[in-house]
Parts: structure tokens; sequence; C-alpha cells
């Protein structure tokens, strides 16, 4: 395994006018690994993505894509491929004609019909762009990312308005390309994706990390959650809280699996119902969620 | 490059609404001044009408077509998506340019082929293609220019507006009163020395030097339209 991180940054800033959308942001993305960029609206993961990918010049600081500046398009693009969040097809071109275009512009080879075939779209090959809908463009713009299968791999928002079968199918075909090693970037707002697929995640608010690691490590900074509620008249539990306002418990722990237990006894032993009981663990949302309620660090 | 220019003539000859537009108000001053060359030919001369039609070409077909299509291939983030790949961004402007030159390079030279079959002809074919070359190239460095302040096709219509009318009202000015008075105002507006050239050139009986002399304001206009390009010049749209 090479050591060459497949993306590093270094203290990267991106400021607009007086805004500051990206503020010292540093982190590397390893050779083959599955990165997911998230954030909040207006968090800077636009910004810090169209830098990396070269859309967009930093502010100050430095940026490595694939041991190469993103601006060094002859030498960078060939390597990598594209999914922007907004498709950019011509809608006067056909599903073919695009795919041949931007495939032949990326410097690698590949067949049209294969890359069709991956995002079911063969059948579309002589459909013009304005016929699409919504969820084709999207493949339509994966099917050009994947275009001659190339080492790097940014999917922004990449199954925002797809179907449920389109949704699979993309992820099949993503980890399809991890296998032969390529390594992905993703941005997404579907945080169970994220949660099923990274390996690690960046999780930026107002042009910072705010966390990063990996989801085990993300989610282990906030409790879990076990949830239920009695019948009228049954014993009181052995619990810090008391009933919400609509008779029902929770419980928030960083112990799940032993409280539960202690909870389930307490049950058996009082022979008592507990209705409408869950215990899950946390969940990506709720980092989210609890992101706004946190101090900003100094 | 060339598979840009490919795509760029595909989605011009599939979306044809512009096009046509812009080809046809050219075709239609040409023939109205060739119909009626011996008057415009009193007012002015037979190289007069040589610039009419070479300008109005320039303005219509090549400069409004131009500032148009690069306005909506923007609009349609086509521009952005092209820059995601390998392509360098002389590449794409080239690619993306190319096919209305050539559309426009035929059209002028169809139209003074049978202007010159109707009349006299040029009496100087290679000060003449020159002309049109230059004019053409100012043309399209103005156009590039005009598409970084044009937020949409729609907007086109205005933005280009000065423009080719400010053009056309030059090439007129010019070619009917000369350039005897007001000598530096007149070669110092955009198309006012490529007029006198392109008369010039038609018309003969001007010494070579004299008239190429005339090629320095044109590439001087060059030279401000490709700085105004690109300062003014943008890839995707505001956001």
């Amino acid at each position: 395994m090479t050591t060459t991180p497949a993306i590093d940054i270094d203290r990267l800033n991106v400021t607009y006018g007086d805004f500051h959308a990206v503020k010292d942001l540093s982190f590397q993305v390893e050779q083959g690994e599955l990165y997911a960029l998230l954030g909040t609206n207006g968090a800077g993961k636009t910004s810090t993505l169209e830098v990396v990918e070269g859309h967009r010049k930093a502010s100050s600081g430095t940026v490595r894509v694939l041991g190469k500046s993103p601006g060094d398009r002859r030498a960078v693009r060939p390597r990598m491929g594209i999914m922007l969040q907004e498709s950019g097809f011509s809608p006067d071109l056909t599903v073919a004609e695009s795919v041949r275009l931007i495939g032949r512009l990326s410097g690698r080879t590949d067949s049209e019909r294969r890359v069709l075939g991956v995002v079911d779209l063969t059948a579309k090959a002589d459909t013009r762009v304005s016929q699409l809908s919504g969820g084709e463009k999207r493949r339509l713009d994966f099917a050009t990312a994947v275009y001659g299968r190339p080492e790097l791999i940014f999917l922004d928002e990449p199954t925002t308005g797809l179907d449920i079968q389109s949704r699979d199918a993309l992820w099949e075909a993503v980890e399809q390309l991890r296998h032969d090693g390529s390594t992905v970037v993703l941005t997404t707002h579907y945080l169970e994706e994220a949660q099923q697929r990274a390996d690690r995640i960046g999780l930026m608010h107002r042009g910072t990390f705010r966390h990063e690691g990996t989801v085990a490590e993300l989610t282990r900074t906030l409790p879990a959650a076990i949830q239920f509620s009695l019948r009228p008249g049954a014993p009181a539990p052995l619990v810090q809280a008391g009933p919400g306002p609509d008779g029902s418990y929770l419980i928030e722990t960083f112990e799940l699996q032993s409280d539960l237990k202690q909870l389930l006894d307490w049950a058996h032993a009082h022979e008592v119902e507990l209705l409408g009981l869950s215990a899950a663990p946390t969940r990506l949302d709720d980092v989210f969620r609890a992101i706004d309620a946190e101090p900003v660090p100094a | 490059m060339l598979s840009i220019a490919r795509s760029e003539l595909t989605q011009i000859l599939r979306n044809r609404a512009v096009l046509i537009t812009s080809l046809i108000m050219p075709v239609a001053v040409a023939a109205f001044f060739i119909r009626f060359r011996e008057t415009f030919g009193q007012i002015g001369s037979l190289g007069y009408i040589g610039a009419v039609i070479v300008f109005t070409i320039a303005a219509f077909s090549l400069y409004a077509t131009t500032v148009t299509t690069l306005a909506a291939r923007r609009q349609d983030l086509f521009l952005k998506r092209l820059r995601s790949t390998a392509a360098s961004d002389a590449s794409i402007l080239t690619g993306l340019v190319l096919p209305i030159s050539a559309i426009s390079m035929v059209q002028v030279a169809v139209i003074l082929g049978v202007f010159a079959g109707l009349s006299d002809g040029p009496a100087d074919i290679p000060l003449l293609v020159l002309g049109v070359v230059a004019t053409f190239v100012m043309m399209l460095a103005l156009g590039l220019a005009t598409a970084g302040i044009t937020n949409s096709p729609e907007h086109a219509q205005v933005t280009s507006l000065p423009l080719t009318l400010g053009v056309v009202a030059v090439t007129s000015w010019v070619g009917i009163t000369g350039t005897q008075d007001l000598t530096l105002l007149k070669r110092l507006l955009p198309g006012g020395a490529a007029t006198e050239l392109i008369v010039n050139a038609w018309n003969g009986g001007v010494p070579l030097g004299d008239s190429l002399v005339l090629l320095a304001p044109t590439l001087a206009w060059v030279v401000v339209a490709v700085a105004l390009a690109l300062r003014m010049f943008r890839w995707e749209p505001r956001h």
C-alpha cells in the first residue's frame, strides 16, 4: 500500500469577500477509502469539495489530490471522476452523446455501452437529456463520473431524487469500484447512507470540522436511547428521569447493554409490561442534531 | 477540442431557433443592399456594401450567436461540466466557438461571392480576406467579453444589442462619409478601421501600406476585448 493519501488538505481557507466559508481545514483521505464529507447547509463542504475538484481556488492552504495540485487538470482529471451536484448536461444532446463527449474529454477509455449498462440507461441512449427525469439525470451524471473506472471518484449528493432500486444499483456499482481499488469522496443528506457506507466521516459546521472519525467514533460521543411506557398503576421504575408529558420514559445511556438488562430484569421481577419498548444505538442524525447545541470550540 | 466542436455543432443544429434568427437577419440585409446596389453604390461605394455585409454577419451571425450560446451553456452548467474534464479552458472555448465561426465564414463567403458575381468584384481579395478575418476575431473576442455580463440566453438580447447596432452604425457612417474628416475618431471606433480596410480592399486604388496600417486599431480592439473577456468571462452562473 502506497503512503501517498488520495487527498491531502492542509489548513485550507476559502473566503468570499467578508464571508469565511472554510476555516483552517485539514484532513486526509487515504487511498481506497470511502470518505463522507457531511455538514449542515452552508457548512462549507461544497466550497471544500470545489477546491479539491479544482473548480475553485483556495484563499490559502495547500491541497494535493493524488499527489498533484488540483489545478493541474491535465495530470489530475484523467485519474478522477466527478459527479456534480447539479448535472450540467446539454439538454439538446442525447444520453449516449453526453457520455461519449464527457468520457472522451476525461482522457480515460471505456465503452459508453458499459457505463450506460451500469446505470441502467441503455434503453435511453438515444433520448435527449431534456427528456430525462431528475433521477435519470443523476444516473447519467454517475455514468460519466465512473467512465473509465477512475482512481478517485467524487459523488456530490449522488442519490438525491433516485428511487430505491436505482439507489441500490448505484451503491452496488460503488462497491464494485471500491473492490477494484477506487477512492470515493461522498457528500449526502441521507445520513443513513453515510452511516452504512463510509469508512470515515468528516462532519463540518461553520467552515470547520466539528467531528471527524469512523461512524463508531462519532456516535460514541452521544448516548444511546431506551424508550418505553407503562400501564397506569404500574410501579415506577428505578430510572433517573420520570415519565415525559405523554407518559413515556426516555433513558439516555452510554451503557446500553447493561442498562437495558437492568430494565428488563426489573420489569420481569415486577411483572410489568414495557409498552412500545425500543432500544437504539446513537444514530448519525443525533450527532447532527446535537451540533447546533454544542458550544463553538475556541 | 474537436469533440467539443462536434457536440456544439450538434446542439446548434438541434436547437435551430437561435441559429436561424441570427442567420436570417444578415441574409435579409445583404439581399436588400445587393438588390439596390446601384443606389447604395452612389450613396457610398460598392466597397461600402461589402463592408455592410461583412459587419452584419459578424454582428448578428457570429457575435450575437456566440453571446447567446455561451450564456445558454453556462446557464445549463454545461461549461462547468466541460471544465470538470481534462480539457483546458482554451480548448473548451475554441471548441465552443468553432462551429459558429465556420458557419459565419461560409455565410460571408457565399454572400460576398454572389455580390461579386453581380458587381465588379473586389480589387484585392487577399486584403479583403484579411479584413474579414480581423473583423471576425474582434467580434469573437467582444462576444466572449459580453457573454461574461450576460446571465441567460434571453438576457443576451439586451446585452448584445449595443455592439451589434453600434458596429453596423459605425460601418455605415464610415462607409458613406469616408474618413477624410474626423479621421482619428472614425478609425478608433470599433469596426471603423476594419470598415475602411474592407472598403479599400473592394474598391481598390489605395496603396497597400495605407490599408495595412488600418489593421492596427482592429487588432487593438482584439487586445482590449481579450483583456475584457479574461476579466469578465464566467464559467458558472452567479449564485
